[in-house]
């Protein structure tokens, strides 16, 4: 059986068309942290013995960028009101967290997909058959997402000086940036 | 712009209170005028427009961007560039409209007032939103909103200079349109030669300072 984005909602839900902005908006928000991040990360450890390892996360996210962009531009979603501040953010959390370590940028990584594969899972799994290309989008930028996971933690994450406490405010930090950029 | 309940009657109560409007402002009684002139009931008026005249107003604020979308669709903008694709499509707002210019020098009276400021805002920012929509903007960042403010900000000048001109079929009002796109025009190519010496300042610097 066929399944249509938003035939479940119910009053005061937003309808498929504002659904479907958000989500663009709110991913555009969110690769744009991405990449911002990396950035910062790079500014610091770009040199290091992780620089090439960055670089192959950094140009993903620059690719989720553009699909975004693209998308937002195609179907005239209004951008997010916030952009520059993620600008700023994302630079400043990429580099904050590079400054404390390798170990701790590896931990700030770890944090921020986590949080980022929750929100594109909760996306997917509201999108249906008549958005099939963009829950494929959403699902293969997910396993990327992943990806980077995975290296951060095979790259000693959680060996990071607080890495509880880091993890927890950085994780609390996206869910928010997530909320608001939803909206906002 | 999905058809809300009320559309048609809301579309029948503004363009009927016009005339109206002229001579008694945009009132509860021009509109309940405007009912009676439609064979509706008088309390028609106060239904379709709980928010008052207020809300009549930006509903024909709405009507005048639907019908300028209409309009748009048999245009052949895309082989015109960007500033000409807005000048064309606000020169055929104004013409559209023309005849109505007092009633639409009342509605402004009505917005100017300050509980109607944030209102008049979006109505302001709606209007943009279409232009720069039926344009076709691709914008993804944040000149999606400088875009919109600019262009409203352009619109309610040339507004008001429209509604005061006195020259053959508002040829001076397009002359004033004209001059206020290409000084947008200048405002973002300074933005952009800014932005590039900026971009070029560190390898300017002394040696020792560079990043």
């Amino acid at each position: 059986m066929t399944r249509m984005t938003a035939a479940d909602r119910i009053p005061n839900d937003p309808a498929k068309d504002e659904l479907v902005a958000r989500f663009l908006r709110v991913d555009q928000a969110g690769e744009l942290g991405a990449v911002r991040i990396y950035q910062g990360q790079r500014a610091v450890l770009g040199k290091g013995r992780h620089g090439p390892l960055l670089a192959k996360m950094a140009e993903q996210e620059r690719h989720h960028l553009e699909t975004f962009d693209r998308q937002i531009s195609e179907r005239q979603v209004r951008p997010t009101l916030l952009s520059p501040l993620w600008h700023v953010a994302g630079f400043a959390l990429g580099a904050g967290t590079a400054l404390l370590g390798e170990r701790a940028a590896m931990a700030c990584t770890v944090a921020v997909e986590e949080a980022i594969d929750e929100h594109y899972a909760a996306q997917a799994e509201a999108l249906g058959d008549d958005e099939a290309a963009l829950k494929a989008t959403i699902e293969t930028f997910r396993a990327e997402e992943l990806e980077h996971r995975d290296i951060g933690l095979a790259n000693e994450a959680e060996k990071a000086p607080f890495y509880p406490v880091l993890s927890t405010a950085i994780k609390t930090g996206c869910r928010l940036a997530i909320w608001l950029s939803e909206r906002v | 712009m999905t058809a809300a309940p009320f559309q048609s009657v809301r579309d029948r109560l503004v363009l009927a209170a016009l005339p109206h409007a002229v001579f008694d402002g945009w009132s509860a009684r021009s509109l309940a005028a405007a009912a009676r002139d439609e064979g509706l009931d008088p309390t028609m008026a106060e239904r379709a427009f709980l928010g008052g005249p207020a809300a009549a107003v930006d509903h024909l604020v709405d009507l005048a961007d639907r019908l300028m979308a209409e309009e748009a669709a048999g245009l052949d903008l895309d082989s015109m560039r960007v500033p000409d694709r807005v000048f064309t499509l606000l020169k055929l707002r104004f013409e559209r409209w023309a005849p109505h210019r007092e009633a639409i020098r009342r509605a402004m009276a009505l917005l100017a007032l300050p509980g109607n400021a944030a209102g008049a805002a979006r109505i302001t920012w709606r209007t943009a939103d279409v232009v720069w929509r039926l344009a076709g903007d691709r914008s993804h960042d944040f000149s999606w909103y400088t875009r919109r403010a600019t262009l409203a900000a352009v619109c309610s000048a040339t507004l008001l200079y429209w509604l005061d001109d006195p020259s053959e079929d508002s040829a001076d009002t397009w002359a004033f349109l004209r001059r206020r796109l290409a000084d947008v025009g200048r405002v973002t190519r300074a933005r952009k030669q800014a932005q590039s010496w900026l971009e070029g300042l560190p390898r300017r610097m002394p040696r020792g300072l560079r990043p």
